[in-house]
């Protein structure tokens, strides 16, 4: 019979006990929790600007094969905020998830303290933003699939004994395709009759010049490995001569756990 | 790998800001929003200036020179809805926490051509009612329905039902009169028990671009029939000058339709879907966006007109008649429909 366990790894060389056999993976799973700042535009919706605050939810899971290159990075993402235009007036609420999946190859520099990652993700992107006062175009569907390149790199520093890994990320979109109405056309014209318009427009960085950001460090405490860091979030289009733009810069906090599982056999 | 930075730095540069200009929440820039949005937003320009000259340079340029630093909102708002007013539109309106800014000629202008009192001699205080329909059968056999709105959602069920209870009527008569518009759904759904077959209603396009001529191809509206009951017998349509917006759209269909006349009044028109929009001063925006035409490709932006002009004439009303329903009677009784 076989069962599964899960072993917390702090970075260290595993033994393998005779009863148990060790998958062959090493797979880091990292949960956050972000608040920040939030700057929407929609010019559908209106030509104004709304601020205000947004939480944020992110899952990321890294796989890597043991004395491979090549790793798994999976990404879930979940976003709300809640923002004011300036007079405050107008309210707008806007939520996003994000699904992305993809491998990157690996590199270790500096005897180990420093390792580089790079590649590519198929990222899902589906969300919307309600204006609460805004009668006939309240709302705005947000969908886009990109093809996004993407990198990191880790580097453990030591700090009066102990060790902090300072670690950045970013995200590029640099292909993909998005839902947009077009430029005054109503959502009662696409789903009431079915009047489709340049609806599914095909996107480069030149037309979503977007992109994601992070900056952490993480640290052990009471034999927890915490992370936390920098978000910044900057998702902008422009097509059907329609603009928007959603920027946030956040706040991040959360737990990494590197495991690898292992089989027993009773 | 120094490939792969280089390329992602290449990305990066190509970065840019997506960005919108923000006007000053002044007197000045909430009015070049104003223009702005309207310039680049609002469907009519063309045939406008067609129908009565409209230039909306020209507006720019005649309410510039009424605007100042220091001026209160309420002659901020004065001159704003003026400036809107210009353009002659229902469906373009101010939201102030205050006041609605308002152009509503294509009503006010006009003789009413409805009057409470005399309905009720005819519909009385029992009639059924659903959806906010208030249905009644004549004493000559002839069912009468008042729509007053086109708010409320109508179930093709709740037609089924209507239509049902006028079974044995020889006719009936549909007064939509000041029925100001509401939910383009409805207008759909209620004249597809007057069809038996698909018709060609109408046209619709959208704006594709900032410029006043920038639109996409016009788009069929066709009209369905409706898997309930459909109406075989004649039908009058009543309308005045209130009749507006998903209402006129009503009306626009039920023109097409075969054993169905359109009695009263011209409509107000009111053929531009709206969308809203906003100021710096958080002052909200309506506009048209969407032009609708007739099967002719004609906009019904002012209007169509009946196939019987028929107004509530002065004896009638001394007598508690009401000219409009009681020619609608006659046409339906002498088995008369355009």
């Amino acid at each position: 019979m076989v069962a599964l366990v899960f072993i917390s790894l702090p970075r260290t060389v595993f033994a393998q006990k005779c009863d148990t056999i060790p998958d062959n993976e090493i797979t880091t799973s990292v949960k956050m929790l972000g608040i920040g700042a939030t700057n929407v535009l929609d010019t559908y919706i209106s030509p104004e600007k709304y601020t205000g605050r947004e939480i944020r939810f992110i899952s990321l899971v890294n796989k890597i094969k043991i004395g491979s290159r090549w790793s798994t990075m999976m990404i879930n993402q979940g976003d709300v905020s809640y923002t004011k235009n300036r007079s405050s007036d107008g309210d707008e609420i806007a939520g996003m998830y994000n699904f992305a999946y993809g491998y990157h190859y690996n590199w270790t520099l500096c005897s180990g303290a420093l390792r580089l990652q790079a590649g590519g993700l198929a990222d899902l992107n589906i969300g919307f933003i309600y204006n609460t006062r805004s009668g006939n175009n309240p709302a705005q569907a947000r969908c886009y699939l990109n093809i996004t390149p993407s990198g990191s790199a880790e580097y453990d520093m030591h700090i009066h004994n102990r060790i902090y890994m300072l670690r950045y990320s970013l995200q590029l979109p640099l292909v993909g395709v998005m839902f947009s109405p077009n430029y005054g056309q109503s959502y009662y014209e696409i789903f009431s009759k079915g009047n489709y318009d340049h609806n599914i427009v095909p996107t480069t960085f030149m037309s979503t010049p977007s992109f994601r950001q992070m900056l952490t460090v993480d640290f052990n405490i009471c034999h927890t490995t915490l992370r936390v860091g920098y978000l910044g979030d900057y998702q902008q289009s422009k097509v059907n001569n329609l603009k928007t733009h959603i920027y946030t810069n956040s706040i991040v906090i959360g737990v990494v756990k590197r495991f690898q599982i292992f089989r027993i056999r009773r | 790998m120094k490939y792969l930075i280089s390329f992602i730095l290449c990305l990066l540069a190509f970065t840019s800001c997506v960005d919108e200009e923000q006007y000053s929440d002044t007197p000045r820039g909430n009015f070049e929003a104003l223009w702005k949005i309207m310039d680049q937003h609002y469907c009519f320009f063309d045939y406008k200036k067609q129908v009565y000259g409209l230039d909306w340079n020209s507006i720019y340029d005649k309410y510039k020179v009424r605007i100042y630093d220091g001026m209160n909102d309420d002659r901020l708002f004065e001159v704003l809805g003026d400036m809107l007013g210009e353009l002659r539109d229902g469906h373009v309106n101010m939201y102030s926490s205050s006041n609605v800014a308002r152009n509503w000629s294509f009503q006010e202008d006009y003789p009413s051509n409805f009057i409470d009192t005399l309905q009720r001699a005819y519909i009385g205080t029992n009639y059924r009612m659903t959806c906010g329909i208030k249905y009644t059968i004549l004493d000559d056999n002839i069912g009468y329905m008042y729509i007053g709105t086109m708010e409320n959602s109508i179930g093709s069920g709740n037609i089924d039902d209507i239509l049902s209870y006028f079974e044995l009527c020889n006719g009936i008569i549909i007064d939509v009169r000041e029925n100001g518009g509401g939910l383009i759904d409805n207008a759909e759904i209620l004249a597809s028990h007057f069809t038996n077959k698909e018709l060609l209603v109408g046209y619709m396009q959208h704006k594709t671009g900032t410029g006043h001529s920038d639109f996409s191809a016009m788009q069929e509206q066709v009209l369905k029939p409706s898997s309930g009951l459909r109406w075989q017998k004649s039908t009058v349509v009543l309308t005045n000058r209130k009749v507006f917006s998903a209402t006129n759209e009503f009306v626009k269909y039920m023109k097409c339709c075969d054993k169905v006349s359109i009695v009263g009044d011209r409509t107000g028109g009111g053929a531009g879907l709206p969308l809203n929009s906003e100021i710096p001063n958080g002052w909200n925006i309506r506009f048209s966006a969407c032009p609708m035409y007739d099967k002719d490709k004609q906009s019904t932006e002012f209007g169509i007109d009946p196939d019987y002009k028929v107004d509530i004439n002065k004896t009638d009303f001394l007598r508690n008649k009401d000219t409009i329903i009681e020619y609608a009677r006659s046409l339906i009784l002498k088995g008369k429909y355009k």
